[in-house]
Parts: C-alpha cells; structure tokens; sequence
C-alpha cells in the first residue's frame, strides 16, 4: 500500500482533491440549509419575543428581539382574562376526535378502493379524488345550511362532522394499501379469512406508517382549522383556539403582546405532534405529492 | 358471506363519497325561506319570554364589559327579553355574517358598518323599521345627530338606527411644533399650511417626519372632497375622480413621501408607534386613538383637519340593524333603540371611551369633552360641521381595492398619477355597468 502510493503519488492528492471538493460543496449545502432554517423559524422567535414584551415597549423602534425586561404577565393576564383553557380544550378534543374518525373512514373507504372489485370503482374514486379540488370557501354555504338542518349549528358536532371523511386521507392509505403485497391476503382468504378479518388482521398493522401520516396530517388540519369554526360556533364555549384568539384583535388596535402569548400557548400542541411524527410527515409528503 | 361484505363495504363507500359531496351541491331551499316577514310587526304577547341574538364586532376584546352593562340596563327594563351577545374581530366578522345571512339564520340584530349596510339594505337583508319606529309612541328620531339618522335611510326606508361614530382629526406633536418654533394648527389651515409646516419640522438627521397620511381610498375620496371634486358624476353613473381636481387630490397625498412624510411600506401600526415615541409631527387619523394616546410622555393635540377648496372630514359610522328573517321584530327594535339612545348606553359609551353615540344631546358628552388629553376635544364635534361619507357602489369592495391599488401603482411610480387614476376610473366604470 504504502509502496503502491509511492509509486504513484497522483493517489494521495487524488483523493484530497476529493475530500477537499466534498467539504466545499458540505460547507455550501450546510450554509444554504442553516439560512433556510433561520428564515424559517425567524416568525416563531419574533412570536416568543413578542409574546415576552411588555406592551410599552413593543412601540419603541427599532423592534427589539431580545425582549428587556423580560415580561411574563402576558400569559398570566391572557389565562385569566380570557378563557384559554377552555379554547384549548375544545382544539384538542376536536382535533382528537376529528382525526379518529377521520382515519377510521378513510381506511375503510382506502381498503375498499384498493381491494374489492365492483362496477364504477374507478370512476367513483375519481370522482372522490376530484373533490380535492373544490376548496371550502366554496362548499361553506351548503355546509352551513345542511348544518342548519341537521339542527347542528352551534355544536361540537358540527365542528366535527365536516371532517369526517376526507378524500386526501382515502386516496393517501388507498396509495399505502396498493403497495403492500397481496399474497399476504390471498394466503389469509385461503385460511378462511374474510375481508374484516383479512382489513383488520394485515392491512392495518402493514400499513401504520401510512395511517400515523394521516393522522398527523389530520390533527394538524383540524387544529388550525379556522373559517369553519368561525362560521359555525357562536357561543365562546365552544370556540376553538384561533377563533378564541381572533377575538383579541381589535377594530383599530391589537394587544400584540397579548395575542402571541396566546399564539404560543397554540404552537405548542402542533409542535409536539410535529417531533413525535416528523418522519411520517415526511413520508406523507414522498407517498402522496401533497401537503395536507 | 364475501359477495354481502364486498357489497356492504362499497355501500359504505359510496356513502362516504355521497357524504363528501353534498357538501358542493348548493341547496336551492336555503334561500326559499329568505324574507316571511314584510315589516308588519306581528302580534306577540309581551310576557312571553323572547331571546335575541346580537353580533357585534366593535366590543370584542376591550368593551365586552361595557357591552354587559347595557345589556343587564336593557333587560332590567325589559325583563321579557334576553339579549344574547355573538361577537367576532372585525376581520372576520362579515364572512360570518354573510354565511348566517345567506343560509336564512341571521341573526336577530347586528352591526354593519355604513358601506356595508347599503349593501345589505339594498339585498333585502334588513328589516325595514319605519313602521315599528311609527307605532312607537314616544320615540323621536331628533334624539339622534340628524346627519347620522339619515344616512342609514334608502328609498324612503329606515333599514338601521346609528349606534356610533368616529372621525379623523389632524393630530400634532406640541413639543415637536414648539422645538421648531412652528405655530400650532387652527381651523384656518389649508394644504399649503400643512405643507409649510410639515417642511420645517421634517428634521431627517433625527429621523423626525413633519406629517403622515395613509394613501388609501378612504384618504383619497375625503382629499378629494376637500379638492371640491366629486368621486362620481351627479347621476351616479360615471367616475368623476380621475379629473384635474382628483388628480390634484392624489398628488398632494403622494407628493409628501419621503420628503415630509415616511414611505408607508413599513407595515401596520408603525404610524401609531412613531407618532408615540415621538417622531411624526402632525397625523391624520381617528379619533378612537385617544385612549391608546392617553400616557404618551409629550404634549399633543388635535385639530379640524386642514382643507383645500373647502372642509371635508370622514364620518364613519356604525348602524345597528334587525334581519329581515327575525321573528321578533318589536323585541328587536325596543333593543336597537335602548342600544344607540337611551341614557343608560350612552353614557357606558361615553365613560368608557367607546366611541361616541350618535345622539344629539351634546349635554351627554361632558364626561368626554371634560376629559384631556387632547385639549381640543371640540374639534371632534367642530369636524361633523363639513362631514363626507364614502361613495357606496353594490361593488364596494373591488371598487376600494381598483382606487387603492391605483394609488400604491402611483406610489410606487409604477404609473403617472394621471395614468392610475384613469385605469382606475375605467375599471370602476365597468363595475357600475
């Protein structure tokens, strides 16, 4: 070895050029992705550091990020002035059991896609798919009148029922249930098996990652799920956190501070379900070419 | 077994999709059931227990209180109706309120903003409330500021009673005009004295501008009438503010950035905390900042704003109006009515500096004129002497954003001023077709 690189010194430099070239273009990528990630997470910093602002010194310019002295009634007048917990609770219980619901419909719906044969299959999925494309500020009215006939207006159910099925999620786990391999089922028809047992027992359990995608994308969804809650609830107990806080804003002045304590207090939830299901996120996004 | 659970799973399918889709199918029957009552207040027993559902976007978050105050006033005095209060911020609240409207659950009464209630006027929304102020005995419509009963009023037809208004004043920094040595702003003034004096207290090296005025529609149609032009021709069916006199108009709004007035691109709220720390001499804005202006730590004041040809001031005001689909309609209007004009409300109003009630009885608005600062507080009754409204147009939404947009092309030196303004003009004529 060490004979062979004294014989042809172009070796050694050959590869330092190499190392050289790789932490040049390292050094590129890492700069590029660290501005990026400033970028990025810049409004969430100016959100903390405002929410940490007294409401003084939010109006002396130039803007400070690094809030002095630091302020931390801003929580505590925002917890008692304002029923944030109660906000806070109607979210997450909305969101739990919209994206319950959410995933179970979808499943079976995504199965039946994926693996039962019947006349116009194909063109009702299509069809299905095709709802992706309306958005719900046009479908708003009729969901409301609908609402208003089922007698649901002001109501937990109709907070819940408009997500309840949900093409994205069908289309994502019909995708997720296409790729596993059908002669795990076929060995379990053989055994006897019917297609409850065959849905529960092997596609289920095969397809996790595919469901804890949607799951988070769902209870993201819900949890900043805005116009609709706007629209349906009037009463304050029932109001879900962004309508909750959309009502600090005032016709001609805001108490920022106050406002981005409550913001806050709303990111975390989302950012937690966000660490714990990072990589299915990501999956969701390779799997399916959409966002959410 | 298999051909029943291939079957049911696909039921349940087509269920779901069913279930999905009639969410985009728009149900004819919602607007069937629109408007039951003509007007015609129906008999109802007085005792029976009635409740009615207010929306408001002006309590939410700071008067919600107030708000509470006036309505246990209420129905302490009428102790058969239960006022249920809704609110929403202002940005929001008229894409709920039009969904409500639309689907025939409106609620009972509600607050509409004066560009927004000709809107609502002329669809049919509101309840026309002539005859149920008629039929009230000891109601006087001379309780209110005359200017502000009338402007809710089309073809003949009461659709809103005032609840509050607002105007914009000129606000200056007295310890800036005294450093400079400038003399304080009067009634007098006109353009060109706001101009002189903004020009000796720009002081650049200390980052101090002489005045700051939002270049926006709702300046530009009041500089117009200023200007003595008119935002449409007197038949209403064309634009008239693309002449000599709109074109001066806007001119005078762009012509002052960046040489006596900052460039506005420097986001929301940053005239308010320059004014406060400090920085902007004089300030064209309303008068609902004087709460937020109480503790500043220098002397101002406000003044009538300086006209060119002649006087113009704002007059944004706010009305309360019943839906035409409320089954109360004499619950609804005793509400509205104790709402703007009783004694009770006006005075929550006023002590709470919760914008001003649109009454007449000037003896009502002591506690607010008493208070300081500013010193001048007449002047907030001094501008409803040359008030104008906004042009109103079914539109009125692309029609603000067609003029605001041509002023930030204008701005922006995209385009000549003349050239905006008659794009403008065209583009607003096709609206009025």
């Amino acid at each position: 070895m060490v004979e062979l690189a004294r014989a042809n010194p172009l070796i050694g430099t050959g590869t330092r050029k190499v190392r050289w070239g790789r932490l040049v273009s390292r050094t590129v990528i890492y700069a590029a992705l660290t501005a990026g990630g400033l970028a990025m997470i810049f409004p969430f910093l100016w959100m903390l550091s405002t929410s940490f602002q007294s409401a003084g010194a939010l109006l002396v310019p130039p803007p400070q990020l690094i809030p002095s002295p630091i302020e931390l009634g801003n929580y505590a007048e925002i917890a008692s002035a304002f029923p944030l917990w109660r906000f806070l609770a109607n979210s997450l219980g909305v969101a739990a059991v919209a994206t319950t619901l959410q995933v179970a419909t979808s499943a079976m719906a995504g199965y039946a896609f994926a693996r039962l044969r019947f006349r116009g299959r194909d063109a009702l999925f299509l069809l299905y798919i095709a709802t992706l494309m309306v958005p719900l500020q046009v479908t708003i009215l009729p969901l409301f009148v609908e609402m208003k006939y089922l007698g649901l207006v002001d109501s937990y159910g109709a907070l819940v029922l408009p997500s309840i099925a949900s093409a994205f999620g069908t289309f994502l786990l019909r995708q997720a249930f296409l790729g596993l391999p059908r002669e795990l089922e076929e060995a379990a028809f053989m055994d006897g098996a019917g297609h409850l047992t065959v849905f529960r027992r092997i596609v289920l359990p095969l397809a996790m990652p595919a469901i804890a995608t949607l799951a988070v994308f769902s209870f993201v969804a819900s949890w900043n799920s805005f116009l609709w809650p706007l629209i349906i609830v009037n009463s304050p107990d029932l109001m879900t956190l962004p309508v909750g806080l959309s009502n600090l804003q005032g016709r001609y002045a805001t108490a920022w501070n106050l406002l981005m304590a409550g913001s806050t207090v709303a990111v975390v939830p989302i950012l937690i379900v966000y660490v714990i299901g990072q990589k299915y996120v990501i999956r969701g996004v390779t799997l399916s070419g959409l966002k959410g | 077994m298999r051909p029943v659970s291939r079957a049911l799973a696909a039921i349940a399918a087509t269920a779901i999709v069913v279930g999905a889709c009639s969410g985009a199918t728009s149900s004819p029957s919602a607007s069937a059931e629109a408007s039951p009552s003509g007007g015609a207040p129906s008999p109802s027993a007085p005792a029976e227990p009635v409740t009615l559902t207010y929306f408001t976007f002006s309590a939410a978050p700071d008067h919600l209180a107030d708000l509470d105050a006036i309505v246990q006033a209420f129905e302490q005095k009428y102790p058969n109706i239960s006022i249920e209060v809704q609110t929403a911020a202002y940005t929001d609240y008229f894409t709920k309120l039009q969904t409500q409207v639309a689907s025939g659950s409106a609620p009972d009464t509600f607050e509409l903003n004066y560009e927004n209630s000709v809107a609502y006027a002329s669809s049919g929304a509101l309840l026309d409330l002539t005859p149920l102020a008629a039929a009230d005995t000891d109601f006087d419509a001379s309780v209110y500021y005359p200017k502000a009963y009338e402007v809710f009023q089309a073809d003949g037809r009461q659709f809103g009673v005032p609840e509050q208004f607002s105007d914009v004043l000129l606000f200056y920094n007295k310890d800036l005009f005294d450093a400079a040595d400038v003399d304080y702003p009067d009634a007098s003034w006109t353009w060109e004295d706001e101009r002189a004096a903004a020009e000796q207290l720009t002081d650049a090296a200390n980052g101090v501008w002489g005045h700051y005025q939002p270049i926006q529609f709702f300046e530009f149609y009041k500089v117009l009438a200023q200007n003595g032009g008119s935002f449409f021709s007197a038949d209403g069916t064309k634009s008239t503010f693309n002449d000599a006199k709109g074109v001066e108009a806007a001119n005078w709004l762009i012509g002052k950035l960046d040489k006596t007035m900052p460039s506005d691109a420097f986001g929301p709220d940053q005239d308010s905390a320059l004014f406060k720390s400090g920085k902007l001499a004089m300030w064209h804005t309303g008068i609902w900042l004087f709460p937020a202006l109480a503790d500043v730590p220098f002397a101002w004041d406000v003044s009538v704003e300086p006209g060119n040809v002649r006087k113009a001031h704002h007059f944004f005001a706010n009305a309360v109006v019943a839906s035409a689909t409320t089954a109360h309609p004499e619950e609804a209007w005793a509400w509205l009515r104790f709402l703007t004009s009783s004694e009770e409300a006006v005075t929550v109003r006023v002590n709470a500096s919760w914008e001003l009630a649109a009454v007449a009885d000037q003896s009502l608005f002591e506690p607010y004129l008493s208070q300081t600062p500013p010193d001048n507080r007449e002047a907030v009754f001094d501008a409803l002497a040359d008030i104008v409204t906004p042009p109103v147009i079914e539109q009125q939404s692309q029609m603000q954003d067609i003029v605001s947009q041509a002023l930030e092309k204008a701005r922006l030196g995209q385009l000549s001023v003349e050239e905006a303004l008659n794009e403008a003009a065209a583009q607003v004529d096709a609206l009025l077709q």
